[in-house]
């Protein structure tokens, strides 16, 4: 479903070149849910934001259903959605909740505005009374529902999850992933998902890719990963890092 | 030997609503070893911290039946020697140090004005303490280091100046909130291990304040688990797994875990309860 | 329900409720500051004066009395005393004070709306656009204010609305820098991409995404700048090109006092008073505006 072919992104900062993603490729089947892990400037957000045409594309390509990506259309943000890594910062601080959801059915012109608002916040699992509320009257977890349900309101297929859960507390992060979890299957949506934290990327992803530096190190299945059957000398030095997320 | 103790500490927070109790009669000592608090975001525990540097601004107040460190009440201690104990003997570190250093000033510039201005240090002298400091915490190449702006360090490069620099003056008690929490899993390990190897070497006393269970367990002595501004229980680190207060027991339940089933993950069911003081 | 209870309702029923809710915490956060609400004070008195100026002023402003020229303050029937043409100076501040409102709410409808748009959209597109759109902020910005004015006056010919028109044209491009410098830290906002990823155009990211978060800011520095406001629209008066002679108009009565200043020092000082009063008041009030509305500081 989703194909991305040697794909180099380049920023240029202040006269240097900063090289943040280097000929990565990977492909992701229809409602397959794909993991991409790495440190701090590995890369694996700027991949997400480059298919949301938010980061320059030096090179390579993206294609969705074989065809190459138009970010920013309208048919563009009813196939792809994202949710962002802060809560905090993704939702505008002087919008209500209503608005905030209100806003991508105004933009495509779709009716029944208050059913599907409030059959939203249901799906999320928040109060329909939380609809006039802004969003400083909301908790960190209740925001990322918020934003969930933000970007499921155009019923897309696929969902860009860019560290959703790392701002959340632990108890917080358990019932987002089990709410992104259930959306998935009901919905059939495909997710493509950046972490660092490898257990969270094992709970959600059925195959993961390692990234390092802005390079693709390794990609694995979730069998793989729970057998520590890694190849290469990062992928089981960012697995020994995490043995205390392993099970019991 | 006990370095602080603390009773029956209260923080509230004046609000247009009416009062709001941040932190609920909150008791801990500590000697000289490493207490961790853990909980979750809003149960207190970064306020627990500050409260004993006195760092809460209004509308925020303290209030405690005492606060004693090494022998002197914080809570009736005048302001200006408050100030000469605050970043002298006990000191504070903070989650990110892109907010905690002076981001137009040279790291150099930075660590040395402590000991030029408070300790009337020659440049030369302040420099060569700067210079061990950036030593102590594993920088290979503390001459750049010296000379570098805040912006070209890394996040772990970052987070171990500022603790050099919160060492240089040889606290008794080092308040680390989230310390590590904004830096990769690799690097991470390395700053616990400076920290840990500060604690046994100089015999400091170290509040861990973290919201990372497994973390606190690995690497504290003692743990405090806060909820909603109260402390619901105190266990030895090594005792964390076999919790016996729900909450704690929900908190390491809900973590995902490697290789383990794609059941939905245990939600934490709170209990009023806990709330109650 | 009382009011209070509505206004604080955790779970507002409507937009309109959310909204009102949201203004009655800012009340409560601007009440707290007592220098701020001595600058509400004074404004609001200078309203109460503009509107009620024919019931509460003594005398007719304009009517001459050469008997009673040049009393000086306190006298009876004459609590600020007389100018050089017998008239009353307390009811000629009093109505004074409409066409300072009057000017002063002219330049606050034009200016800062202008600037907010010219600095938003600038700062939005970036590129040429913001270079186009900033140079040409910059050619207003070299020209100290009141030169401008005078030269747009000059231009324009005298008056009072040539002169709202000539500050209000030399007052927006302090507005634009400001909007232009809050719209580039709020353009790189993941709310920001999030709607743009939804598919939105432009206008409508400008309009309701980058606009409300710029209007706090060119709000304050209104309120600050009012001070100003009111200083050049009394130099144009003072220096004749303003408002005309025998409307009492602040700056024109400073200047008609300038010939006795040394002897009948009230007929120049209580109109410049007043001048100092409300551009203080003004000053205070931005000053308290400034904490609550400041978007970083509300959680």
């Amino acid at each position: 479903m989703i194909e991305i072919d040697n794909l180099s992104v380049t920023f240029q900062a202040s006269g240097r070149v900063v090289r943040a993603v280097e000929n990565v490729s990977l492909s992701v089947a229809e409602q397959e849910s794909f993991g991409l892990v790495g440190e701090s400037g590995s890369g694996k957000s700027t991949i997400l934001r480059a298919i949301c045409g938010l980061a320059p594309i030096s090179g390579g390509s993206i294609k969705i259903d074989g065809k190459p990506v138009t970010p920013q259309t309208k048919a563009f943000a009813r196939q792809v959605q994202m949710v962002f890594q802060d809560p905090y910062a993704s939702l505008h601080p002087r919008h209500t909740i209503d608005s905030v959801l209100s806003e991508p059915l105004a933009i495509h012109g779709i009716k029944n505005t208050d059913t599907r608002i409030e059959q939203a916040l249901t799906d999320v699992g928040l109060p329909p009374a939380f609809r006039f509320r802004f969003p400083h009257q909301l908790s960190g977890g209740q925001r990322q529902r918020v934003a969930i349900a933000r970007a499921l309101m155009l019923e897309p297929r696929i969902l860009l999850l860019d560290e959703p859960t790392s701002a959340l507390d632990a108890s917080v992060q358990a019932e987002t992933l089990n709410l992104l979890t259930r959306l998935r299957e009901t919905r059939g949506l495909t997710f493509l998902m950046v972490s660092h934290d490898l257990a969270v990327i094992d709970h959600m992803c059925d195959r993961i890719l390692v990234m390092q530096h802005g390079k693709a190190v390794e990609t694995l299945t979730r069998e793989a990963l729970a057998a520590a059957e890694m190849t290469t000398d990062y992928a089981r030095a960012l697995f020994t890092a995490s043995a205390d997320r392993m099970l019991a | 030997m006990t370095l602080l103790s603390v009773e029956n500490l209260r923080v509230t927070f004046d609000t247009e609503t009416g009062p709001v109790q941040a932190v609920r009669g909150v008791s801990f000592s500590l000697g000289r070893e490493r207490l961790g608090i853990v909980g979750e975001s809003g149960s207190g525990k970064t306020m627990t911290g500050r409260s004993v540097l006195r760092l809460i601004r209004p509308p925020g107040r303290i209030e405690a039946d005492a606060m004693v460190f090494d022998g002197q009440d914080l809570m009736r201690l005048p302001e200006p020697q408050m100030r000469a104990l605050r970043g002298r003997r006990i000191a504070m570190v903070m989650q990110d140090p892109k907010f905690s250093l002076n981001p137009v000033m040279k790291v150099g510039a930075q660590l040395t004005e402590g000991l030029r201005q408070r300790d009337r240090m020659s440049a030369k002298e302040a420099r060569t303490k700067a210079l061990a400091a950036l030593e102590a915490v594993q920088i290979r190449d503390p001459e750049r280091v010296m000379e570098a702006w805040p912006h070209e360090l890394s996040g772990g490069m970052g987070q171990r100046v500022m603790i050099a620099m919160m060492l240089i003056p040889e606290p008794d008690l080092l308040i680390a909130d989230e310390p590590t929490s904004a830096l990769d899993v690799t690097v991470q390990a390395e700053v616990l291990s400076i920290l840990d190897n500060l604690v046994k070497t100089r015999g400091m006393g170290l509040i861990f304040i973290s919201h990372d269970l497994r973390l606190v367990s690995r690497f504290c002595d003692r743990v405090l688990v806060m909820y909603k501004g109260r402390v619901v229980e105190e266990l030895a680190a090594r005792d964390l797994m076999q919790a016996r207060h729900p909450y704690t027991q929900g908190l390491l339940n809900c973590l995902p875990r490697i290789g383990g089933p794609r059941t939905p993950l245990p939600a934490l069911d709170r209990s009023a309860a806990w709330a109650k003081e | 329900m009382t009011w209070n209870e509505w206004l604080l309702d955790p779970n507002p029923k409507s937009r309109a409720q959310s909204r009102a809710g949201q203004a009655w915490l800012q009340w409560l956060r601007f009440r707290r500051n007592h220098l701020a609400m001595a600058g509400l004070f004074i404004t609001l008195a200078l309203v109460l004066a503009a509107i009620f100026a024919p019931w509460i002023a003594p005398h007719d402003p304009i009517a001459q009395s050469l008997a009673d020229r040049l009393q000086p303050p306190l006298t009876p029937g004459h609590l600020m005393g007389t100018d050089d043409f017998g008239r009353d100076i307390l009811s000629r501040i009093l109505y004074g004070s409409r066409i300072t409102l009057y000017i002063v709410g002219l330049v606050i409808l034009t200016a800062p709306v202008a600037g907010l748009i010219i600095g938003t959209v600038a700062g939005y597109f970036g590129g040429w656009v913001d270079a186009v759109l900033m140079r040409i902020t910059d050619i207003f910005l070299a020209f100290p204010k009141l030169i401008l004015a005078l030269a747009l006056v000059a231009v324009l010919g005298k008056g009072m609305e040539n002169a709202v028109l000539a500050i209000a044209l030399t007052s927006w491009p302090p507005y634009a820098r400001v909007a232009r410098a809050e719209t580039l830290t709020v353009r790189n906002s993941d709310y920001i991409a999030a709607v743009r990823l939804q598919g939105a155009g432009a206008t409508r990211i400008i309009w309701g995404h980058v606009m409300p978060m710029c209007l706090p800011s060119v709000i304050i520095r209104v309120t600050l700048d009012m001070a100003g406001i009111i200083l050049t629209a009394a130099g144009l008066g003072f220096l004749g090109l303003g408002v005309q002679p025998p409307d009492p108009e602040w700056g024109v009565m400073i200047s008609a006092g300038r010939k006795f200043l040394f002897e009948q020092w009230w007929v120049a000082t209580m109109p410049g008073l007043a001048i100092f009063l409300v551009s203080l008041g003004f000053n205070l009030m931005g000053d308290g505006l400034r904490d609550v509305l400041d978007p970083k500081g509300a959680r």
